[in-house]
Order: structure tokens, then C-alpha cells, then sequence
């Protein structure tokens, strides 16, 4: 080991003192030779004949020093270095070539890099925990369908499992309002999680101490505790320490904070990263705690113990599930066909890998095809390019350079390029990817790179270098072996060659033709989403999603009819200010926000049919709704001010509503909700609005839905919404909030959006995957399209002369033209040959993202095809133009 | 058998350049070539540039070291000189030297 290190640190020294120590050698050398011809000498010879005897003795002094220095220094070095000195002067010569080349690997590199880091945060990083793989899902299910866990259930579970050695349940809030200092409340992402949570998950507290046990037990809602984020704990509290044992107000509970997470962990879910963390069991209702219908987790999680295989707990655990339900009171569920299933918990809770998984792969998919291009591209360029160096080549195998050193210097171009492009692509993607992770989630993605990152941009350079880089060295070296001098530029390009640089450029097309191919369906898919009429008029619709955080109601105990009637009044006050705000056409209140993901179904009792249980969709709307968001009332009236408590219950049902229950007439007709205090207090249809898509454009059927008057049924709003004069939705939503917060404080606004961007929120998956599709798409033909115009502009050049004869010899002009543009097209024919089967299985991949078009679409197929072929033509006219244009007497004279 | 000078065996020449100036004390590049022509008596084919290659490997490995000195007929010339590490070195590979030609002859014997 130090002999070796000793040579190495020699050899460093020899490389960096190379001039100083030729000489020295050359003395020594020099020495020698004397010494030995003065020994001749002294033998009888002259001194001539003694110095030329002495050299034969001595050997190729040349030959031995060259080996001296490859020993002495570091001899791949300076290779390498020569190498790159020349490809550097080589490139410099045709700047655009070189700077193509960087863009477009840049590009590919780059974009592979950023789309795989937003995957791999998705879907592939653990959670920041020690030994994230020991930790389990827990996902109960009932006859192969997901089952829910009830509340009794888990705790007994808990308590007689042996396999995990703890698990826990979560509950996660995106907006629980907290009041520091007394002051104003803010929403801050909160986690409700029972006693194991910190323990389970291995974490160590940043500051205090973490929730336990102790900190768990029902009822505990008087001693209130909480843990906040590192990122509060900075963010707020500037990292004081003193804040532990402070208090806070969690909606009208003061807790005290004891203590803080470490910083860096998000939370039990990927992508989530609430502010605070309170005890589950605590804060919840005991009677719901005690509930076999309702439950009020999300999901549960274990940690394995040490040597317990997954299916060693899976059998446990539902051995004990089983048990524990024929324990329960007796039920619909059939306790030998529930199984406890373990899910991978190493990434937590699994929520965004299913809602973004799929796209995600797609999108690196798009992205590494358009890599894979350019690296082709890049490919085809040195050698078209390599291919016209012939000569020069040539030259330099006839002077002694072996294969390997030639290839080895022609790569060092193709590599050059590659680590410059890569360089910078990647550095690009270290700036794009947390804008990117913001596109699938606002907040809380950690997508800073890791190792496998790392490994992707290194293993995507490493593909680009090798295709870009080695693919060319290669076939040139052997081509400049093959060359003899004597041929000039003409018979420099083997046919070999050619055709290695035509297979290239037809890949770069075949490929293209996947991704035009791609766009082509994505664009198709959202042209017939755009036709599609909502019913509505989503446009200049200004929606506050808020929440009503007045304290009063809970589980299982409805409102006061005090509180009702209090909550009435505030919403209409809101309702009539915020329709006099100037800009402001109408405004309304209700119950759930159109486009807003959630919707709720009742069961209807038929005044005429009592025994009737048809379900519809239900909104409790203020009355002004329709108007607001641009529904129509095609028969009957609109809700009026006069409907409210009091006078005689009304409600508006949709046209499939009133086709469906009534054949059509429904005016008149009476019914009551299924529903608490809704059931003996029926509703009389005053209307009928025209039918209109709820949650998705894509929705094929639409359901029959009730509204009611808010007046009349005062549940909590969640959506406030403003049709108001086009271009004043900003100046709106400022004086909205502060109407507001003026009239009716504890309605917290949550998010500010439009109509038309909640209706846009459902297909945007769709669009990011057609923008990227179409942007990678365009710039995969414009590459293909680059390498197309080179290979034929070369060949071109090289068939100058043969071009001359021809025309010399009476050849028309325009069949000079057809004959480059016949060869075009034949590289076309050949790429549309291999990419359609490509194009058609990549499309299978898409269905999923499809709407009114099929995979298979013989209609976008040919269109990609037909666009490939027209760029290709472009591509190919300036080059045929340049053929046909020949002059004879030039070209016959060129050579 | 071929009576002409054999090829130097591969790492036989770090040996006697190690012997050599163990035996010899500081010589230069020619003298350590002259002295192993010697020994040899002709039965060894030595370019003598050869040598050089060999003592820098030597000096990487700090087994001898080097300095510019004046001959014996005053021209400036660089002494090699064996270090420890080289005699411990030396004494090695000459036991495994001897091992390996003792096994060789004993084989041979056997053979014949």
C-alpha cells in the first residue's frame, strides 16, 4: 500500500516537473554515453567509430526515454489532456455544430435528471426515519376491497399484537386555525396522531420532548399538548427555546407547546408537512372514539420488530383482526374475509405515488426518449463531420497512430460535448426541480437530490456519452484504417459509415414519431375536453373556499335551531354585501363548491312514495347561487329572498333529477331528505335548472341532483362565489376577504381560486403531460430534423462531382431535386416503419389520460406521420435545392 | 541448447541492480550497467539503456536514491544508492531467489 501510494505521489511529482526532469535525464544519458565511448576509445577506436559503438550498446536512447517518461509520469494524463486540447480546438472550429450539440444534450440530460427527481420524491424516497423499511401500512380489507379501521378495533388490536413492536394512527388537516398571542387565528397544517407516533417512527425531538403515550389518553383535551415543526419553530419563533411550555390556541383549546421535531422530517406521508402535531385521542370526541360506524383516521402504521417478516406480522395481525371482529357485536361483515394486509410504509402513508406515480413515469419517459434522440443527434452530426476528417484521419493512422488511440481521440469530442451539455443540463435541473415538484404539490415535496438521483444524471450522461461519444469513434477509427490516403475526400465515406449514419438519423425520426405521436392524442383528448359544455359558466367566477370555524356543533349532535337561525342571518348579511361590492354581478354562499372534488348524497322519501330511498346529489345553496355560477333554470323560479325560515320549503332539482323521479314535470312535486331533522319536513320543487357536469368534464352521466336554500337548511358554507365584471377579480377578492372578516370573522378563508381554474385543477394532469409531450415533441423534430439536413447536406457535398456529370450529361435539374428528396423520404418511409409499432405501444401507456380518443387512433397516427414527413421534407429541400443548383463546370473543376 | 545471450528474465534486472549496489556501494547509471555486463561474462543480452527505466522504478519505490556527483573522470553524473527499505527488499527477493531456482534444479533432476 505505501510502495504503491509512493509510486503514485512520484509519478504526480514526475508529471508536474516533466521539462526539468527530461533534462536532467538527457544529462545522465548523455554521461553515460560518454563514459561508454571513452571506453571504446581506450580500446582502439576512433572517436567516431567509439561514439557510434557506444550508441548500439547503449539502445534507442528515443525508445528508452520514451518509456522512462510513461513510467516517470502519468502518461494516460497527458494523453487525455492532448485529447482534450485538440477536440476543444476541433469543436471550436464549428461553433454551431458544438453549441447544437450542448443545447440539445443539455436539454435531454437536464430534463431526465429534473422529472426523475419529482419521481423519485414521489415515489421512490423514504421517509426521513431510521430504518424506514421496517415500517408497515396496515390496510385492512374485507372480501379483497379496502375496509376501514374503526377506532375500538385498532385500539385492541394495539394492544394484542406482538409482531409490530408499535404502530399508530393518523388524522392530517390541511387547515386548523391557531391563534398566537391572542391575536387574529391563522390556518396552520395540522397532524392528529395517536400516543406511538414519535417512538414508532424512531425520532429524537429537535427541542423539549416529542408526544407519548401519556400524552394520549381520552378526554386529555383539558391538558392540552402539541408539537410543533422545525419549520414553525424557526419560522415563528426565530428557534427560541423558551417557546417550549408556551401556549397556543388550537381552534378554542390553549395547548402548550412541548416540544419540536427535527428538522428535515416532513411527516408520516410523503409530501405533507404539517405545522403541529397533537395527541389523537385527546382531541377527539369520545364518542366517536367509541364509534363502530364512523372513523376518523386516515391510516395506521407499524414498525416491524426486529426479525419479523412481513408475512409472519400479515398472518398475526389478521389471525387477530378476525378474532377481535367476532368479539364485536354482530354485523353485516364476515370476520373470516377480513384480512390485515402490510403495505410498504417505508415512504409513509401512500397518497401521491397513486395520484402521481403514472403521470410521473410517463413524463421521464417523454423526457428520456428526448435524450435519447439527442445523443443520436449528437452522434450523427460527429460523424457525418468525422466522415469528411477522412483524410485527415487517414493521415494519422498511416503516421503510426493505432486504432484505439484514434477512436480514443475522436470519443474524447463526442464525451467533451457530453460532460459540458451534462454540466449544465444537470445544473439546470438542480434549479428547475423544486419549481417542478410545486407543479405536483405546493408544498412539503422534498426533491432535493440524492443518490439515485445522482446515479440518473451520471447513468443518463454515461447513455449520451456512449452513443454521442463512443458510437462514432469507433466507426470512424475503423473507417480511417480502412481509407487510403490516396483517395482524397471521395471514397472516404464507406458505405458503412453511411449507413450507420442513415440508421442514426431514421432512429432520431422513429423516436420523434412516439412523442408527435403522444402530443398528437394529448391534444386530441384536450380539444374534446375543452368542447364540452359544463352546464355553467365557470369564466369570471371568483371562488373563496372557506370554512366555517364557528365552535358549537360535533359528532352526532346537530345544531341548535338558535344556531341555525344566527347562522342564517350572518350569511345573508354576507351575501348582500359582498353583491354590493362594486365589480361585483352576484355572490353566493354554499354548502360544497362546485368543481371542488367533494359532493354528498342523500336518499330521498317521496311525499307520495314514503317507502321511496332514491339517492341524490345534495347542495345547500344561498339564493343567489345560480345566477353566480351561470346555471340556467329552464322551467319554474329561481330561489328569492323570501325563502327562508319560515315560509314554506322549497327546493330546485336538475333536469335528470326531474326525468328520472317525475318523467320529466317535477314542479310541484314534494319530497324530504333522509337526513336527521330533514325528514319530516318535506321540500316543494320550484324549479328545474338544465343538467351540468359536477366534479369532472369527463363525467359521462350525469346524476340527478337537489339544491335547497341555505335560508332554509343553514349548514356551513364552504364555498363563497362571485360572478363578477371581467378583469376585476383581483380588485375583488381583496375587498370579498374583507367583507368577510368584517361580517362574519369565524368564516376563514382558505384558498382563493376561480370557477374556471377549479374546472381547469381536474384535467391538469393532462395538460402538464401535453405540454411536455408537445414542448419535448417540437424539440425532437427539431433535432431529427437537424440530423436529417446534415446527413443530406453532407452527402450532397460528396456527391458534388457525380451531381455535375449528371447534369453535365443532360439530367434535368428537378430530377436532381426528386432524387435527394427521394432519399429523404425513404429514411421517412424506414422511421415511420419502425416508430408507428413503437408509437402505438407507447400510446397504450397514455390510455389512462385519454378522453374521446383512442390509443390506437388511426386519425392521430397518420397525422404524426404526415407532420414527420412534412418536417422531414423541409429538412431535405434546402440540401436538394443546393443539388439542383450544381454547376457543372464548378463542380467538374472542385476536385 | 542455444548458446546465444539470453533475454534478461523479467524482474531479474531490479534484482541485480539491487545486488549490485549493496555489493558496490553509490554507483552511477553506467557503472551499475558495466558491473552487471561483467558479472554476466557475456551471457546476458543488456541494452544499457535499459537500466534507466529500471533504476527510476527502483527510486519510486524508495528502495535506492539519488544524487548528482562527479565521476571518477569528472563529468556530472547522478549516483545511485541503496536505502534500507532496498536492502530488506533485496534480502527478500534474493531468498525467494534461491527458493525459486532451488526448485526449479530439483525439478529439472527429478525430470531427467
Amino acid at each position: 500500500m505505501w510502495t504503491f501510494l509512493r509510486i503514485a505521489s512520484s509519478r504526480v511529482r514526475g508529471w508536474f516537473r516533466q521539462r526539468s526532469r527530461d533534462a536532467e535525464l538527457s544529462d545522465e544519458i548523455q554521461a553515460h554515453l560518454e563514459c561508454l565511448a571513452d571506453e571504446y576509445a581506450r580500446r582502439g577506436l576512433s572517436r567516431d567509430d567509439a561514439r557510434a559503438a557506444a550508441r548500439r550498446e547503449f539502445g534507442g536512447v528515443e525508445h528508452m526515454k520514451e518509456r522512462y517518461r510513461d513510467q516517470r509520469g502519468l502518461p494516460w494524463v497527458d494523453s487525455v489532456l492532448q485529447d482534450l486540447r485538440y477536440a476543444t480546438r476541433t469543436l471550436r472550429r464549428s461553433p454551431g455544430l458544438a453549441s447544437m450539440a450542448i443545447v440539445s444534450l443539455a436539454l435531454g440530460i437536464g430534463a431526465t435528471t429534473a422529472v426523475f427527481s419529482v419521481l423519485n420524491a414521489v415515489t421512490l424516497r423514504p421517509l426521513p426515519v431510521p430504518e424506514p423499511d421496517r415500517l408497515v401500512q396496515l390496510v385492512p380489507q374485507h372480501q379483497g376491497k379496502r375496509w376501514i379501521l374503526f377506532n375500538p378495533i385498532f385500539e385492541e388490536l394495539r394492544r394484542r399484537q406482538r409482531a409490530l413492536s408499535g404502530m399508530f394512527a393518523a388524522n392530517d388537516e390541511g387547515f386548523v386555525p391557531v391563534a398566537f398571542d391572542g391575536k387574529t387565528a391563522v390556518y396552520l397544517r395540522a397532524s392528529s396522531v395517536s400516543g406511538g407516533y414519535f417512538s414508532v417512527l424512531g425520532l429524537s425531538p429537535a427541542a423539549g420532548r416529542l408526544l407519548t403515550e401519556q400524552d394520549d389518553q381520552i378526554g386529555g383535551r383539558d391538558g392540552c399538548v402539541l408539537v410543533i415543526s422545525d419549520g414553525l419553530w424557526a419560522g415563528r419563533f426565530d428557534r427560541d427555546p423558551g417557546v417550549i411550555g408556551s401556549s397556543i390556541q388550537v381552534r378554542t383549546d390553549a395547548c402548550t407547546i412541548v416540544g419540536v421535531t427535527p428538522a428535515g422530517f416532513g411527516s408520516h406521508r410523503t409530501g405533507f408537512s404539517p405545522d403541529i402535531w397533537m395527541p389523537l385521542r385527546a382531541r377527539t370526541d369520545p364518542k366517536l372514539l367509541a364509534s363502530h360506524t364512523m372513523a376518523f383516521f386516515s391510516g395506521v402504521i407499524g414498525r416491524l420488530q426486529p426479525g419479523v417478516s412481513v408475512s409472519q406480522a400479515e398472518a398475526e395481525l389478521t389471525t387477530l383482526y378476525q378474532q377481535i371482529q367476532r368479539s364485536e357485536p354482530p354485523s353485516s361483515i364476515r370476520a373470516d374475509a377480513l384480512i390485515m394486509h402490510l403495505a410498504p410504509g417505508a415512504q409513509g402513508l401512500d397518497t401521491l405515488r397513486t395520484r402521481f406515480g403514472q403521470p410521473l413515469r410517463v413524463a421521464v419517459s417523454v423526457v428520456g426518449v428526448v435524450l435519447l434522440i439527442a445523443a443520436l443527434n449528437v452522434a450523427t452530426l460527429l460523424l457525418a463531420r468525422g466522415t469528411a476528417r477522412g483524410p485527415e484521419l487517414a493521415t494519422r493512422a498511416a503516421l503510426g497512430a493505432g486504432r484505439g488511440r484514434l477512436a480514443r481521440q475522436l470519443a474524447t469530442e463526442g464525451i467533451l460535448l457530453v460532460s459540458v451539455g451534462g454540466a449544465i443540463g444537470v445544473s439546470l435541473a438542480y434549479a428547475v426541480t423544486p419549481a417542478l415538484g410545486s407543479l405536483v404539490l405546493p408544498h412539503g415535496l422534498d426533491t432535493a437530490p440524492d443518490g439515485r438521483v445522482l446515479a440518473v444524471a451520471l447513468g443518463a450522461s454515461a447513455l449520451a456519452a456512449l452513443l454521442a461519444g463512443v458510437l462514432p469513434a469507433v466507426r470512424l477509427s475503423r473507417v480511417a484504417l480502412h481509407a487510403g490516403m490516396a483517395s482524397e475526400g471521395r471514397a472516404t465515406a464507406s458505405r458503412g459509415g453511411q449507413r450507420l449514419t442513415r440508421a442514426l438519423v431514421t432512429a432520431q425520426l422513429a423516436l420523434s414519431l412516439i412523442l408527435v405521436t403522444a402530443s398528437g392524442l394529448l391534444l386530441r383528448t384536450m380539444i374534446r375536453i375543452a368542447g364540452i359544455d359544463p352546464g355553467f359558466q365557470p369564466d369570471h367566477v371568483v371562488v373563496l373556499q372557506v370554512h366555517d370555524e364557528t365552535p358549537g356543533s360535533s359528532f352526532n349532535t346537530p345544531d341548535t335551531a338558535d344556531a341555525k337561525a344566527r347562522r342564517a342571518a350572518v350569511y345573508r348579511s354576507v351575501e348582500d354585501r359582498l353583491s354590493g361590492l362594486p365589480g361585483v354581478r352576484a355572490a353566493s354562499l354554499s354548502w360544497l363548491t362546485l368543481f371542488g372534488g367533494s359532493d354528498l348524497w342523500l336518499a330521498m322519501i317521496d311525499a307520495d312514495r314514503p317507502e321511496s330511498r332514491e339517492q341524490a346529489r345534495v347542495d345547500y345553496v344561498s339564493s343567489r347561487y345560480f345566477d353566480t355560477v351561470g346555471m340556467r333554470i329552464l322551467r319554474g323560479r329561481d330561489f328569492a329572498a323570501d325563502d327562508r325560515e319560515g315560509t314554506p320549503r322549497v327546493a330546485i332539482v336538475n333536469e335528470t333529477f326531474a326525468r328520472q323521479r317525475y318523467g320529466g314535470d317535477a314542479i310541484g312535486h314534494r319530497f324530504a331528505l333522509d337526513y336527521f331533522s330533514e325528514r319530516n319536513r318535506p321540500l316543494t320543487v320550484v324549479g328545474i335548472v338544465g343538467d351540468s357536469k359536477y366534479n369532472d368534464l369527463r363525467e359521462g352521466r350525469i346524476e340527478p341532483m337537489v339544491w335547497v336554500p341555505l335560508a332554509q337548511a343553514p349548514s356551513r358554507v364552504s364555498s363563497v362565489s362571485l360572478r363578477v365584471a371581467p378583469g376585476r377579480e383581483g380588485a375583488v377578492v381583496h375587498r370579498a376577504e374583507e367583507v368577510l372578516s368584517a361580517t362574519a370573522p369565524q368564516v376563514m378563508v382558505r384558498k382563493v381560486t376561480t370557477l374556471a381554474a377549479q374546472v381547469d385543477d381536474t384535467t391538469s394532469r393532462e395538460r402538464v403531460l401535453l405540454q411536455l409531450a408537445s414542448g419535448f415533441g417540437g424539440l425532437a423534430l427539431l433535432l431529427a430534423s437537424v440530423g436529417l439536413y446534415g446527413t443530406l447536406a453532407y452527402t450532397v457535398a460528396r456527391r458534388r462531382r457525380e451531381i455535375g456529370v449528371r447534369l453535365a450529361l443532360g439530367a434535368q435539374r428537378h430530377t436532381v431535386l426528386r432524387m435527394v428528396m427521394g432519399d429523404a423520404l425513404r429514411l421517412v418511409g424506414v422511421a415511420v416503419a419502425v416508430g408507428v409499432p413503437l408509437a402505438l405501444m407507447s400510446a397504450a401507456t397514455l390510455r389512462a389520460f385519454l378522453f374521446g380518443v383512442e390509443p390506437r387512433d388511426a386519425a392521430t397516427l397518420t397525422g404524426a406521420c404526415v407532420v414527420l414527413a412534412m418536417v422531414a421534407i423541409a429538412a431535405a429541400y434546402v440540401p436538394a435545392r443546393r443539388a439542383a443548383d450544381v454547376d457543372p463546370i464548378v463542380a467538374l473543376r472542385y476536385e | 541448447m542455444d548458446q546465444s545471450p539470453s533475454e534478461v528474465p523479467y524482474g531479474t534486472l531490479d534484482l541485480m541492480v539491487l545486488k549490485t549496489l549493496q555489493a558496490m556501494g553509490p554507483l552511477h547509471g553506467y557503472a551499475v550497467a558495466r558491473r552487471i555486463e561483467q558479472i554476466a561474462q557475456g551471457s546476458l543480452a543488456l541494452n544499457q539503456g535499459t537500466i534507466y527505466p529500471a533504476l527510476l522504478r527502483l527510486e519510486q519505490r524508495g528502495w535506492i536514491e539519488s544524487e548528482w556527483g562527479t565521476s571518477e573522470n569528472n563529468r556530472r553524473a547522478k549516483f545511485y544508492a541503496i536505502t534500507r527499505a532496498g536492502r530488506k527488499q533485496l534480502a527478500a527477493e534474493a531468498e525467494n531467489w534461491a527458493r525459486t531456482v532451488a526448485m526449479v534444479s530439483r525439478l529439472l533432476d527429478e525430470q531427467s
